[in-house]
C-alpha cells in the first residue's frame, strides 16, 4: 500500500491523476467487492477493518460544490476515501494521506444531476443539508450515502413492472421514478442513518432560527430603514431560513447575520442574497442607530415576557429544553436591560 | 396610563388562558402584506415555567361584569387595577411585535365590559384594523364571549383563524356554583354555532373549488370572503377546582371532539388566585394530574384510542405512576407482543415507547430491511420501554423479565419529570427502597400531600352544601358521590388501586363511586352537551 505520509498541516494539493490513486486501483476493487459481499451483515457504522477504505482523506473547501466535487473525485480516481471533510474541520488520522480536492463547478453539477436522477431530489436535499453542517463527519456521511445509494439504485430494476415499456428506468436512463425516493428511505441502514441524523439536526436548527430570530428596527424610518437580526446557529442555516422570512416580512428590508459562520442573508425589498463576511478582518458592521420606537417595543416585549409566566408552575429545566441557553444572548426577552442587546459587531 | 403599563396588567390577567397555539392553518405570504402562517405553528419563546409563547396573549380589557368565583378578573375583586386597550393600540402593538419576530399573531380574549355584544364589537374593531388596514396575514385566535349575538360572532370568525369558547368547568353543577352568570346553554350555543359555521364555510368552499356552484349574476364576486375560523375551534376547562373525576372529564372531551369537532380541549390545573370558601385554598397545583389528562387526550387524538379504553367508571382517575398508554398495555397483555416487522400502524401505536413518529419511521424503514434491536434504537424508539411488548423477527425483546402485569408495571412506572427547581422537584426518588419498611411512605409531591387533600375536601364539602341549599338534594348526591373519591386519592400508591381493581365494582359502589345518572356518560350525547 503506497501511502504518502504528510505532516498534519500539509494538506497536500493533488490533482485528479495522482500517483497514489493509480497504484491503489487494485486494492480499491478488492475492497469494493468485499464491501458488497458484507452488506447487511457487517455494520459500516462500526470502525471498518483497515483494508475496506483507502487511507486517504478528501479535503474540500466547505461549500456544497466542494463536497460534490469531492464525491466526483472519488469516482474519477477509483478511490474510497475514509474521510471527506472541509479542510478547516479535517483532522487527518495516523498514516492517512490528505488530498485537497479543488472545487469544480461542472463536476459538481454533474454529481448533483446524477444524485437527483438516480436517488431523487429528496436525497439531494439531504446532501445539500450535510454540506451546511458543522459536524466534521457530515461530508463523510454524505459521500458514503451517495456511494451506497447509487449502487443500490442500480439493483432496483423494473423487471416486474407492467409499464416497463414506457418507463425511463427500463431504457437505462435511471431507476423507475417511483423508486427514486427509496434511496433515502432505508434509514436504519448504516450508510443512510448518519445522513438522516444530520439532516434532522439541520432541520431542527432551522426551526430554532425561525423561532428565535429577533429583529431590531434600525435607521430613522425614512431614508434609512433596516431590520437587523443576529443569530448564532450550530450550522450554516441562513440560506435555508431566508425564504421563510422573506415570505412573511416582505414589507421590510432586513438582514439576518450569522455571527458564527460570518454569513449575512440580505433582503433588500425585492430579492434576497447571501453576503460572506468571512474574509473581512475584524469586521465592524456600520449599522444605523435603533429607531425611537425600538426601545419602546423591546421594553414592551420584555414586560410581556415577565408577566405571562406563572410562578406556581416554575420549571426552568423545561424552558431550557425548549429554548437552549446558547440562544439567550440574542433574545430580547432574556436581557437584563433592553440596551444589553449588542448592536455592533 | 401608557401602553406598557396596560400590557403589564392585561397580559398578567390573560396568563391563565392555557391555549397558546398558532397551528391549524397554512396561509402563504402575499407581496406587500405582512405575515404568513404555518399549519405546524411556531413557538417564539418559552416562559420560566416552560410554556410556549407563540401569540401575544392579552385581554382586551380586564373590566368584567361577571363574578366567576375562580377568576382573577371577577367583578368583586378590588385588588386588581382595571384598564383597557383601544383597538388601535392593540393593533399597533401586535404589528410591532410581529415585525420583530416576537410572535406568530394575536390571542385576544376579554372581560365582559357592558354586555357581551359591546365587548365583541370592540374586539372585532381591533381585528378589523389588523386585517384590513394593516393587511395582516398572521395568526389570530379570538375568544368568543358567551351570549354574543350571532352576527357579531360571524364577523369575529371571519377575521380570526381560530375561535374558542371556554367551557370553564367540567360540569353543569360546578358551573352554576362557581360561574353563576354562565350556563351550560350559553356556552354550548356559541360553540355549536361556530361548529356549524365552520362546516358550512368548508362545504361552500369545497363546492366552489369543484365548480358545482352556478352564480346567478355574471359578475364575479370582487373579493373572496375570508374563511370562517379555518383553524377550527378549541376550548378549555379548569381541573381540580371541583370534584369531577378524570373519567368525567375525558368523556366530556371525547364527546366534544366527536360532536363539535374541536381541534383541542385544554386542561388548566386550578391555581388559587382568589380566596373563596367554595374553592380549594391549597397552593398545590395538580400539575401531574393535568399531565396525565393531556397524555390521555393525545391518545384519543393521535393514537386511535377510544375513551372507553383509557378509563372506565370503576377506576375514575388515571394512574399516577404509569402513563395511560402503558396502563392500557398492562391491562391488555394478550394483545402483545407485537411483531414490529409486520404489525400494522394501529398495532405499533399501541406499544408503549413507540410514538406516532416512531411508528411511521418503522413503517418506512422496514420496507427495505428487517428491524432488530440495533435498528430500532437507531430510529429513536424508546427501546427501554418498548422491548417488553415487541418481537423483532420472532425474537422477543423483553427476555429475562416475567411477562406479567406486576413485573412489567415495575419496569414501566416512572415519575413525571417536573424539573429540579420548581415545586414538582422530586424530594425523594419515588419507588426507592428504604431500610425501614414500617415507615409510612411520605408524599413525594405537594399535590399529593395530606394538607392538600384536606384543603380539597374542605372546599368540595362547601360546594356540596351550597349545591344542596340551591338545588335540593338530588344534584347534591351526584356531586357528593363523585366527591367521595377526591382527586388527591388518585395520587395514592398504586398497590391499593390494584386491590380495588380486584374487588371489583361492588367495592366501588360501597365507596360511592359516581354511578348516578347525572354522571353516566355515553359518547354522542354527553349530558352537558344537550342544550335544553
Amino acid at each position: 500500500m503506497s501511502v504518502q505520509h504528510v505532516s498534519s498541516q500539509g494538506a497536500q494539493r493533488l490533482g485528479t491523476q495522482s500517483q497514489g490513486a493509480q497504484s491503489q486501483g487494485a486494492l480499491s476493487r478488492d475492497a469494493r467487492s468485499r464491501d458488497a459481499r458484507s452488506r447487511g451483515t457487517q455494520s459500516l457504522g462500526a470502525p471498518p477493518s483497515p483494508e475496506v477504505y483507502d487511507e486517504v482523506a478528501y479535503a474540500y473547501d466547505g461549500t456544497l460544490e466542494g463536497l460534490l466535487s469531492a464525491i466526483f473525485a472519488a469516482y474519477a480516481n477509483h478511490e474510497y476515501p475514509s474521510d471527506v471533510a472541509p479542510a478547516r474541520l479535517l483532522q487527518p488520522r495516523l498514516g492517512q494521506r490528505v488530498a485537497y480536492i479543488d472545487t469544480n463547478e461542472s463536476h459538481a453539477k454533474r454529481v448533483a444531476a446524477g444524485i437527483r436522477r438516480q436517488c431523487g431530489s429528496y436525497s439531494f436535499e439531504a446532501v445539500k443539508r450535510a454540506s451546511l453542517s458543522d459536524q466534521p463527519d457530515a461530508g463523510t456521511a454524505a459521500y458514503r450515502f451517495v456511494r451506497y445509494a447509487m449502487d443500490e439504485q442500480k439493483r432496483r430494476d423494473c423487471a416486474t413492472c407492467r409499464k416497463s415499456a414506457s418507463c425511463p428506468g427500463a431504457r437505462g436512463k435511471g431507476p423507475c421514478p417511483k423508486r427514486r425516493a427509496a434511496a433515502f428511505s432505508d434509514i436504519s441502514h448504516p450508510a443512510v442513518e448518519p445522513l438522516f441524523k444530520i439532516t434532522r439536526a439541520i432541520n431542527n436548527e432551522c426551526e430554532h432560527m425561525r423561532q428565535f430570530i429577533r429583529f431590531q428596527h434600525l435607521g430613522d424610518g425614512q431614508a434609512q430603514d433596516l431590520w437587523f437580526a443576529r443569530c448564532n446557529p450550530k450550522a450554516s442555516v441562513v440560506p435555508l431560513i431566508m425564504p421563510h422570512f422573506v415570505e412573511r416580512f416582505n414589507v421590510q428590508p432586513f438582514i439576518i447575520y450569522d455571527e458564527v459562520h460570518h454569513l449575512a442573508g440580505v433582503y433588500d425589498g425585492g430579492d434576497w442574497y447571501l453576503v460572506n463576511t468571512g474574509s473581512a478582518e475584524n469586521l465592524t458592521l456600520p449599522l444605523p442607530d435603533p429607531t425611537a420606537e425600538e426601545q419602546l417595543y423591546s421594553e414592551a416585549w420584555r414586560t410581556f415576557y415577565r408577566c405571562v409566566s406563572i410562578d406556581a408552575r416554575y420549571n426552568p429545566e423545561l424552558r431550557r429544553h425548549f429554548m437552549p441557553k446558547r440562544f439567550w444572548k440574542n433574545l430580547t426577552e432574556m436581557q437584563e436591560t433592553p440596551a444589553a442587546l449588542r448592536m455592533q459587531g | 396610563m401608557n401602553v406598557i403599563e396596560k400590557l403589564e396588567i392585561l397580559a398578567d390577567a390573560a396568563k391563565y388562558d392555557v391555549a397558546c397555539t398558532s397551528s391549524g392553518v397554512d396561509r402563504s405570504g402575499r407581496n406587500g402584506q405582512l405575515g404568513a402562517t404555518r399549519a405546524a405553528g411556531c413557538c417564539h419563546s418559552f416562559t420560566p415555567d416552560g410554556r410556549c409563547i407563540t401569540l401575544l396573549k392579552v385581554l382586551f380589557t380586564n373590566v368584567c361584569t361577571y363574578d366567576c368565583a375562580y377568576c382573577v378578573n371577577r367583578k368583586s375583586n378590588t385588588e386588581v387595577k382595571r384598564t383597557a386597550f383601544t383597538p388601535q393600540e392593540l393593533a399597533d402593538l401586535t404589528i410591532g411585535f410581529y415585525r420583530r419576530n416576537y410572535i406568530e399573531g394575536l390571542f385576544l380574549s376579554s372581560g365582559v365590559v357592558g354586555c357581551p355584544d359591546r365587548t365583541t364589537e370592540l374586539m372585532v374593531e381591533a381585528l378589523r384594523i389588523l386585517r384590513e388596514d394593516y393587511g395582516f396575514r398572521g395568526y389570530i385566535h379570538a375568544k368568543a364571549i358567551p351570549g354574543t349575538s350571532v352576527e357579531l360572532l360571524d364577523a369575529l370568525g371571519r377575521l380570526s383563524d381560530r375561535l374558542s369558547v371556554n367551557l370553564e368547568l367540567p360540569s353543569q353543577q360546578s358551573l352554576g356554583l362557581l360561574a353563576p352568570a354562565k350556563s351550560r346553554a350559553s356556552i354550548l350555543a356559541p360553540m355549536r354555532h361556530i361548529h356549524d359555521s365552520i362546516a358550512d364555510d368548508k362545504e361552500s368552499r369545497a363546492r366552489k373549488r369543484k365548480n358545482l356552484t352556478i352564480y346567478q349574476s355574471l359578475a364575479k364576486p370582487v373579493r373572496r370572503a375570508r374563511a370562517f375560523a379555518p383553524a377550527g375551534q378549541s376550548t378549555q376547562m379548569i381541573i381540580g377546582a371541583t370534584p369531577e373525576s378524570d373519567y368525567h372529564i375525558l368523556n366530556l372531551s371525547a364527546s366534544l371532539y366527536q360532536t363539535m369537532q374541536l381541534k383541542r380541549v385544554f386542561f388548566s390545573a386550578y391555581l388559587p388566585v382568589v380566596k373563596n370558601p367554595l374553592l380549594p385554598a391549597t397552593d398545590a397545583v395538580q400539575l401531574n394530574r393535568e399531565h396525565r389528562l393531556y397524555q390521555a387526550d393525545w391518545l384519543m387524538r393521535f393514537y386511535g384510542f377510544n375513551v372507553a379504553e383509557i378509563i372506565d367508571e370503576d377506576h375514575p382517575f388515571l394512574e399516577p405512576d404509569v402513563d395511560p398508554k402503558a396502563n392500557w398495555a398492562l391491562n391488555h397483555l394478550d394483545f402483545f407482543p407485537v411483531e414490529v416487522n409486520t404489525a400494522p400502524l394501529e398495532a405499533l401505536l399501541r406499544v408503549p415507547g413507540i410514538g406516532v413518529r416512531g411508528a411511521k419511521l418503522i413503517l418506512r424503514a422496514r420496507r427495505q430491511s428487517t428491524l432488530g434491536e440495533a435498528e430500532l434504537r437507531k430510529l429513536g424508539i424508546a427501546y427501554k420501554r418498548a422491548r417488553y411488548f415487541i418481537t423483532m423477527n420472532g425474537s422477543y425483546g423483553g427476555k429475562g423479565v416475567d411477562f406479567s402485569r406486576d413485573a412489567l408495571h415495575a419496569r414501566l412506572a416512572a415519575p413525571i419529570d417536573g424539573g429540579r427547581h420548581g415545586r414538582r422537584a422530586a424530594k425523594t426518588t419515588p419507588g426507592q427502597m428504604t431500610l425501614f419498611e414500617s415507615t409510612e411512605q411520605a408524599a413525594v409531591l405537594p399535590e399529593a400531600s395530606a394538607s392538600n387533600k384536606a384543603a380539597l375536601e374542605t372546599a368540595f364539602e362547601a360546594q356540596r352544601r351550597a349545591l344542596n341549599a340551591a338545588n335540593g338534594p338530588v344534584a347534591g348526591i351526584a356531586i357528593g358521590a363523585s366527591a367521595a373519591v377526591a382527586p388527591s386519592a388518585a395520587a395514592s400508591c398504586s398497590t391499593s388501586r390494584r386491590e380495588e381493581n380486584a374487588k371489583g365494582s361492588s367495592n366501588a359502589a360501597q365507596r360511592g363511586m359516581p354511578q348516578a345518572a347525572g354522571h353516566r356518560v355515553t359518547n354522542p350525547g354527553h349530558p352537558l352537551l344537550q342544550v335544553g
